[in-house]
């Protein structure tokens, strides 16, 4: 590597780089003419860039100024405008944010699309295209997403009437099995429907396919089965009570107060909450408590996929993620749908008895190293399992970065991106743990990393269980003082992002001076790394895709939301 | 006490010419009690597979798994049997639009018959076996392989291209695997020097050696541990268990051929299924474990030992091992298995060969 770095791009990709931070002026600078104003974001300065100059904008900080992630595009729509934000950040450094703000007029919305420069703005775009109707021009695929083909209007832009009724019939809907889809050039091959009803597609996902004999010629992942209008909903709810049951419902495997968190730290940072330190370690603990839980699944239904059938790993997994399952439900009261964070703290303490809680607790870690023995035993250095997953569903980091893919997947190519110690929040900085990352790029990687990624969960809940047992009684407080109804002040924009269990889960909110949200944006994980399905199995067996699906670990309730 | 073999053609229906008092040399009483003699054989099988099938297979899984499985049915939740035939018989026969009739009926029959087949010359112990011709292994290997034409025609006539691709995954494997099957049975005969199969059985009665007292036979998995490994891994695949369950491998094409297929054809498919799993613990006991004999117990209780433990094995690695790849099977299949059982095959011969001289 040292040899090559002379011609490394990456070297000159520092403009705007300071020890402070990021030096917006200079940024300012490189992009010239093609801002037309400033704006000032919680997170970040945001550049407003003409409409049709993009990819300009865009080119110049990804290639001068090193910003290569582009976590998320959100989409709204004003009064006098529509408007896409392109929230930028380094896989290096996700402190160093900025954003790309694109008007577009209202009588004629149409913005330059960023595909070229991000391949992750593909969904993106369509999804902005989809619920708010703005169109990208030059975007290589400019379909509806979520909804279906035949639906009328945009539902999250001003003019849309939830009132009039969606009358599609029957025969306008396109008919999948109609146009078999084989390519021209190419007679041999045959279009194959996997899912939306499939014992491996982990929900309702379709999967498009078309087959060179069992090999994929090309596959194409259909979403929108789940769609729940999770951001209208929250759009509809007041910031203080009404939000935080949602998080629950979008990755539902358990990932629950992560989830939580995402939107807790998008809220606090809006609304200058300061949160108690015995809340943040709380928050810590059963957060990871959440990840263990999500992984243990992940390593199940993984092993489902290849072992083929309700095995004993499934079970094995299943049965261990059924003890931390319990603990959170002594802490929370809930198995699934936690609803247990609030803004500005927790909902409650520590069960008690205490010290039950933390013996228990510490079994479970004790417990834990036996356990993972057992799994890579029968797992991880099980020949036929490393037959099928090493080298296969490869995800280079270069593409893996193009496609804002995060969490174990990004980290099982190495991409050495963790939020909870690249952009600290809760109690993570104090405490000694280490981000884990694979070099191997394909599925047995991934896989990989989530196991040891449970070590490393372990680890963060045994010290924060030390923690809380010392804790003096009379400085127990798990909630900040936070006004009844929460107005942050008008026109304040911030997207905030935790390290959920599938990879980075941002929020962006827009305030308007009233108790609810005037835009609330998910950025999904699970979303951007299902993009990288096609990168991954193109080329390759059936069996292949199958687990590299299973790898990617997506719950259609993130993607969909 | 009936001897472990008997000179008959006919050993069974003999047997029951002998307890009634008739003449089994004339043809239409050898008729009729080979009819009645074949159903006792395919009664005892098919209660086999309802208690194996439905309720054993539960148990056995959950075992493994950790889990309890069917309890709320009669005692051990044996009752589920009545209520699972009940059920799956009682189904729905859907029948989709443009499949190929009568190709798609005939197929799950085809699966069925052809195991119930090849049960025809096993020998049970004890003069308990239908039929002891000449050709009785080369038999059993022939019977069993008309399944592969029932699974293509299952596959094919579907009009699903889950099934399609099932089907034709079932025959290149059941190609790939049928070969080292009947190359690694060729180096039994060539110990044995016969290709029926009381004579394979009695060949294994011989001490091969005498260890602190106790006699070990010459079981052919004894002499030649090899061959007898080979044959349970073709066997595995024979059947579709893991780590070769390709043709239905439910994670990736659903269920294969049987995606289309309910009710009553459903049942017949699982039922081929099943007995050909125990047709395939039936040739391994006959001709690696010395069919029906054993210490203390009667032989045709050693006979279901051995046979249901094959079983157990099946069982066994579809719930610990992983599923290969389907290009992967196919490696295995001819780089690996036949190159290996053609090994074997020429190694015993030459032994063989210079043994008698």
């Amino acid at each position: 590597m040292s040899l090559e770095e002379p011609d490394d791009p990456l070297a000159t990709r520092d403009v705007g780089v300071t020890e402070e931070g990021v030096d917006y002026d200079a940024l300012a600078d490189l992009l010239g003419d093609t801002v037309i104003d400033r704006e000032s974001h919680v997170n970040a300065e945001g550049f407003v860039v003409r409409p049709d100059e993009v990819q300009d904008a865009l080119f110049a900080l990804r290639d001068e100024a090193g910003f290569d992630h582009c976590a998320c595009v959100t989409a709204q729509d004003y009064d006098d405008r529509y408007e896409s934000i392109y929230h930028l950040r380094k896989y290096d450094d996700p402190t160093q944010e900025v954003s790309v703000v694109v008007p577009s007029p209202k009588s004629d919305p149409v913005s330059q699309t960023a595909e070229p420069v991000y391949r992750t703005a593909d969904w993106h775009e369509r999804e902005a295209y989809d619920l708010v109707g703005i169109d990208y021009e030059g975007h290589p695929d400019m379909r509806r997403i979520l909804l279906p083909e035949t639906w009328q209007g945009h539902p999250l832009s001003q003019d849309f009437s939830g009132e009039e009724p969606q009358v599609v019939t029957l025969r306008e809907h396109a008919n999948p099995l109609a146009d078999d889809k084989r390519s021209e050039d190419d007679p041999d091959t045959m279009f194959i429907n996997i899912g939306p009803h499939h014992p491996a597609t982990h929900g309702v996902l379709h999967v498009e396919t078309v087959l060179d004999g069992e090999q994929i010629a090309h596959v194409e992942p259909d979403i929108g089965y789940l769609h729940r209008c999770e951001e209208q909903m929250c759009q509809q709810g007041t910031y203080r009570h009404q939000i935080m049951p949602y998080p629950d419902r979008w990755d539902y495997v358990s990932a629950g107060i992560l989830n939580e968190w995402a939107y807790a730290r998008a809220a606090e940072d809006l609304a200058d909450i300061e949160v108690p330190e015995y809340a943040q370690v709380i928050r810590t603990m059963s957060a990871e408590m959440s990840r263990i839980a999500a992984h243990m699944l992940a390593l199940g239904t993984f092993a489902l996929d290849v072992f083929g059938d309700f095995t004993a790993v499934f079970q094995y997994a299943f049965r261990d993620r059924e003890v931390v399952q319990d603990l959170l439900e002594d802490l929370t009261g809930q198995r699934l749908m936690f609803n247990y964070l609030r803004l500005g703290g927790v909902a409650w303490d520590l069960p008690e008895p205490r010290e039950e809680f933390f013996e228990k607790t510490r079994d479970f870690l004790d417990d834990m190293p036996e356990k993972l023995k057992e799994y890579h035993n029968l797992v991880t250095s099980n020949e036929i399992f490393q037959m099928r997953c090493v080298d296969t569903g490869i995800l280079p980091p270069e593409e893996a970065k193009q496609y804002g893919a995060t969490g174990p997947v990004a980290r099982g190519s190495g991409i050495d991106y963790d939020l909870r110690r690249d952009d600290p929040y809760g109690y993570y900085s104090e405490l000694d743990w280490d981000v884990v990352t694979e070099d191997g790029c394909d599925n047995y990687a991934r896989v990989l990393c989530r196991m040891q990624e449970v070590e490393q969960s372990a680890r963060i809940i045994e010290q924060c269980v030390d923690l809380l047992e010392d804790w003096p009684e009379d400085e127990r407080d798990i909630q900040a003082n936070v006004p009844r109804t929460l107005r942050p002040d008008p026109d304040t924009e911030i997207y905030r992002a935790v390290e959920a269990a599938k990879g980075e889960l941002g929020i962006y909110i827009r305030s308007d001076g009233t108790d609810k949200p005037a835009r609330f944006k998910i950025r999904s994980p699970c979303f951007s790394n299902l993009q990288t399905l096609p990168v991954m199995s193109e080329g390759e067996f059936v069996p292949d895709m199958i687990a590299s699906l299973g790898s990617l670990d997506i719950v259609l309730g993130e993607v969909d939301r | 006490m009936i001897p472990l073999q008997s000179n008959s053609e006919t050993p069974f229906p003999s047997i029951i010419a002998d307890l009634l008092g008739l003449d089994a040399s004339e043809p239409a009483v050898l008729i009729v009690l080979s009819v009645v003699a074949a159903g006792v054989i395919a009664t005892v099988l098919l209660t086999m597979t309802a208690v194996l099938g439905i309720w054993g297979k539960r148990k056995i899984t959950a075992a493994f798994t950790d889990r309890i499985a069917v309890n709320r049915h009669g005692p051990y939740g044996l009752l589920i049997i009545p209520a699972d035939a009940v059920r799956l018989l009682s189904k729905e026969l859907i029948v989709p639009s443009e499949v190929d009739r009568p190709a798609w009926d005939l197929a799950p029959l085809i699966i069925a018959s052809s195991a119930l087949l090849g049960f025809a010359v096993i020998p049970f112990g004890h003069g308990l076996q239908l039929a002891d011709p000449e050709i009785g292994l080369a038999y059993v290997f022939a019977v069993a392989s008309i399944a592969s034409l029932g699974l293509l025609m299952a596959g094919y006539a579907s009009n699903n291209k889950f099934s399609f691709l099932g089907g034709l995954r079932a025959v290149a494997q059941n190609l790939a695997y049928e070969i080292p099957l009947v190359i690694t049975g060729a180096s039994v005969v060539i110990f044995a020097g016969s290709l029926r199969m009381s004579t394979i059985v009695e060949v294994q009665q011989q001490t091969l050696v005498s260890l602190g007292g106790i006699a070990i036979p010459s079981w052919f998995a004894f002499v030649n541990p090899f061959a007898f490994a080979l044959f349970l891994i073709a066997n595995l695949a024979e059947v579709g268990r893991n780590p070769f369950d390709i043709p239905e491998a439910p994670t990736e094409i659903v269920a294969g051929y049987q995606t289309e297929y309910s009710s009553v054809y459903f049942v017949l498919i699982y039922l081929g299924e099943f007995i050909h799993i125990f047709l395939g613990g039936a040739i391994i006991a006959t001709i690696f474990l010395g069919g029906a004999s054993g210490p203390v117990l009667p032989g045709v209780v050693w006979f279901f030992i051995k046979m249901i433990s094959v079983y157990l094995f099946t069982q066994w690695a579809r719930s610990a091992v992983p599923r290969v790849r389907v290009d992967q099977l196919i490696q295995i299949g001819w780089k690996g298995m036949l190159v290996l059982s053609f090994a074997n095959l020429v190694l015993t011969a030459v032994i063989v060969g210079v043994a008698a001289a």
